[in-house]
């Protein structure tokens, strides 16, 4: 070759004149332009856990009316939700073209365990913000050191499994206690801690069933823990699934006591599950939560669900109010407001994080009082407390104080 | 235009798609490359299940799950394990792990076609579909080595080239995403080439004999057992590496990975593609990679109105756009883009044989 090409003399005139430009490119970090902030998150919006899609929709509507007011320091918060039909393969695909393709300021809100297990190593080594994992295994806040742009939210299930074993060691004596659960880390961890909290009381698990996300239904699991000769029966399962449970274990006549966890325990799943009323195994179930409900007389003139009335009215018009999904979504969403505020004009990924090592947020509106969002040296766990409730005609009833989890 | 010159066009387009392939990434972003990856992985899926059900007439619903054993067995060579013992303990390199999963897949679908030699049409779709289901539950019987239901991270093991870091191949530096792209497609064109040297010959006569009619082949000496067994064997093989592929790509596998819409889906991208051709099989891979993000309105909000794209993001609203677009496409090709190849090349040689002047 004796002269270099046309092409190639091109091309290098394109690179020279681009290189300028992207080192001279603003000092801020990906998403963030002078008009907004994008997120990005995976949701089950089809598939087996599509029950959980609106717990995005709500966070996308709280943004919205941030967004209405001017957003925070003036830029609007675009929040990308992207179907992964509960599947972790689509989930890594889906955010890591949310990350370098849309490049989003942080991953925010994606829902499964099993999803955010798969997409962490990728985001802490990329260092991206890995922002309220909708998910309460217990990694997320054990394991902060090792993933440090890592956070969950909820209470973790090692927790919310505790609780429920030091109720049942409490309330029953010698309880013979079954337990269906979905065979992943989820309902290995609530199962695990349940152990925990029955300790040596004499009551102890007699049998456990575990059922797959891909399975159609749980019905040989339910007549296997009949079988079993249970009082007590524990359901760790996705909403589908729990409501099966219900359904399954009135039509074989058995009528256990049952104690239904937090991610199916709202009452518009117990209302679903207690078929219009003919089933009367939901009758005295019980739960725990950290979020108010909509349906719940107790809130008619709380200004936090009068806010979240308005909300959906204005900005998810046509969805179900009684969706308490949505409830956890606007409160994922608040507390993400206030990372961003106190970022101030210039946030950035690192400031993000550091931020959600220190919250200290006393009074969301969408939790139930007395709740509070707080990390800190040694705390990597956002919200560490929950109320007991019972099912008692068509509605929870909250008993005794908040429970705080003092372990992890 | 006569066999010849057909044969000289297949060459051509061919060589024209190698180089069209090679030179896509630098007009991409990085990250579609990745994307396109994709694309790659599921044409060897297609390209195998193509070979069992377009030319050899055995449905397989099961295609997923051969993609699982291929993914798992990536996956477990990978990550390693010192009780595995010898060369396995301490992981294997992701490039290596490739032959492996092809051949651990291609077993396992020779095992599953001695059985199914007795089933035909309905049943053995059945049959096929039944591993499928029964896929998740085995992988998490046998958690010690597949991890459970949390599977297997890869994410940032030495094992896996290019996780953050540029890769160097012949001296030129790649980013992860263009290194994964000429990875999945140098192994795609490769296996494309041998599906069509494994077709065209002897071989392949006799899978298009069985499928033609079973009576006729075996009245002509060519033995049922033997080429529906191997038309398994060579299928799951391809099922196998896609798989594996797909795991290095996902740098993760869990039982949910592999899912049973997967195996339906892959059918759907063969008959999107055109049974019975190869070529298509490229539109059905295409296909099947894209359009669950299309029908979200992924990459199409600048091509529709904002009101339909809200819609889509409605739950539930990508099945349905999913299943809206397979049934218009199946009313406009009936027998896929393959058949849409066919018509045009009919065409053109009728045109030629029926000019009067």
């Amino acid at each position: 070759m004796r002269r270099p090409s046309a092409l190639v003399i091109a091309l290098a005139a394109a690179l020279v004149a681009a290189l300028p430009a992207a080192f001279a490119g603003s000092s801020a970090d990906p998403g963030i332009s002078s008009t907004t902030i994008l997120v990005g998150g995976t949701s089950p919006l089809t598939g087996p856990a599509a029950a959980y899609a609106s717990v995005a929709r709500g966070a996308k509507a709280y943004f919205d009316s941030i967004n209405a007011k001017g957003g925070v320091s003036k830029r609007k918060i675009e929040y990308r939700i992207v179907d992964d039909a509960y599947n972790p393969a689509t989930t890594v695909q889906a955010v890591r073209r949310l990350v370098e393709q849309d490049k989003v300021f942080a991953v925010f809100n994606t829902l499964g365990t099993e999803a955010n297990l798969a997409i962490r190593d990728y985001l802490n080594q990329s260092k991206v913000p890995h922002l309220f994992a909708a998910s309460g295994a217990t990694t997320w806040g054990r394991d902060a050191a090792k993933y440090p742009w890592t956070i969950g939210f909820q209470p973790s299930y090692a927790a919310e499994g505790l609780v429920y074993g030091q109720y049942i060691a409490k309330a029953k004596k010698k309880a013979k206690v079954a337990v269906l659960f979905q065979n992943d880390d989820y309902g290995k961890d609530l199962l695990a801690s349940l152990k925990l909290g029955l300790g040596r009381s004499g009551s102890k698990v007699v049998a456990a069933e575990p059922y797959q996300v891909t399975s159609p239904d749980v019905g040989s699991q339910i007549a296997k823990l009949k079988a079993s000769g249970a009082s007590v029966l524990c359901v760790f399962a996705t909403p589908t699934f729990a409501i099966q449970a219900y359904v399954f274990a009135n039509r074989l006549g058995w009528k256990p006591l049952i104690i239904n966890n937090a991610v199916s325990g709202t009452s518009n799943i117990m209302l679903l599950a207690s078929e219009g009323g003919k089933n009367k195994l939901v009758e005295g179930s019980i739960s725990t939560t950290v979020l108010k409900d909509p349906t719940d007389p107790r809130w008619n003139n709380d200004p936090g669900m009068k806010l979240y009335r308005s909300l959906m009215g204005k900005y998810a018009d046509g969805e179900n109010i009684n969706d308490v999904y949505h409830v956890y979504g606007m409160a994922v969403g608040y507390e993400t407001v206030s990372l961003l505020k106190r970022l101030g004009a210039n946030p950035t990924r690192a400031g993000l994080m550091k931020a959600a090592r220190s919250m200290t947020s006393a009074a969301n509106p969408f939790l139930l009082p007395g709740i509070s969002v707080k990390t800190g040296k040694g705390d990597n766990f956002p919200i560490q407390q929950g109320q007991l409730q019972r099912w008692t005609k068509g509605r929870w009833v909250p008993f005794g104080g908040l429970w705080v989890s003092k372990r992890n | 235009m006569t066999p010849r010159m057909q044969r000289t066009f297949g060459f051509g387009a061919f060589a024209a798609f190698v180089v069209f392939v090679a030179v896509l990434p630098s007009f991409v972003s990085d990250f579609k490359a990745r994307e396109y990856s994709y694309v790659a992985i599921y044409l060897i899926a297609l390209l195998g299940l193509n070979i069992l059900t377009g030319y050899t007439g055995q449905i397989s619903l099961g295609h997923g799950a051969f993609m699982a054993v291929g993914g798992y067995t990536t996956a477990i060579l990978m990550a390693g394990n010192e009780q595995y013992g010898g060369p396995f303990s301490g992981g294997l390199k992701d490039l290596w792990t490739l032959p492996i999963a092809g051949l651990v897949a291609g077993l396992v679908g020779l095992a599953f076609g001695i059985p199914a030699l007795r089933l035909s049409g309905l049943y053995l779709a059945l049959a096929t579909f039944a591993i499928a289901v029964a896929m998740p539950s085995t992988v998490k019987r046998f958690e010690e080595f597949t991890g459970g239901g949390s599977g297997i991270q890869l994410f940032g093991t030495p094992e896996l080239t290019g996780s953050i870091a540029n890769v160097n191949v012949l001296g030129r530096s790649l980013t992860p995403n263009d290194w994964m792209y000429y990875l999945a497609w140098s192994i795609a064109l490769v296996l494309f080439a041998g599906a069509w040297l494994i077709l065209r010959g002897r071989t392949g006569r006799a899978f298009r004999a069985v499928r033609d009619s079973e009576t006729a082949a075996v009245s002509s000496g060519v033995s049922l057992a033997r080429y529906k067994t191997l038309a398994f064997g060579i299928s799951a093989a391809y099922a196998g590496v896609a798989g594996g592929l797909f795991a290095i790509a996902s740098a993760f596998v869990n039982p949910d990975t592999f899912p049973i819409a997967l195996s339906i889906f892959l059918l759907v991208g063969v008959v999107v593609g055109g049974l019975g051709g190869l070529s298509g099989l490229v539109f059905g891979a295409i296909f099947v990679a894209f359009l669950p993000l299309w029908a979200q309105g992924q990459d199409l909000g600048s091509l529709l109105p904002n009101r339909i794209i809200e819609e889509t993001q409605k739950p539930g609203g990508p099945a349905i756009v999913y299943g809206v677009v397979l049934i218009l496409l199946m009313f406009v090709l009936p027998n896929g883009v393959g058949g849409l190849f066919r018509r045009i090349g009919q065409l053109l040689s009728s045109r030629r044989y029926s000019r009067s002047d």
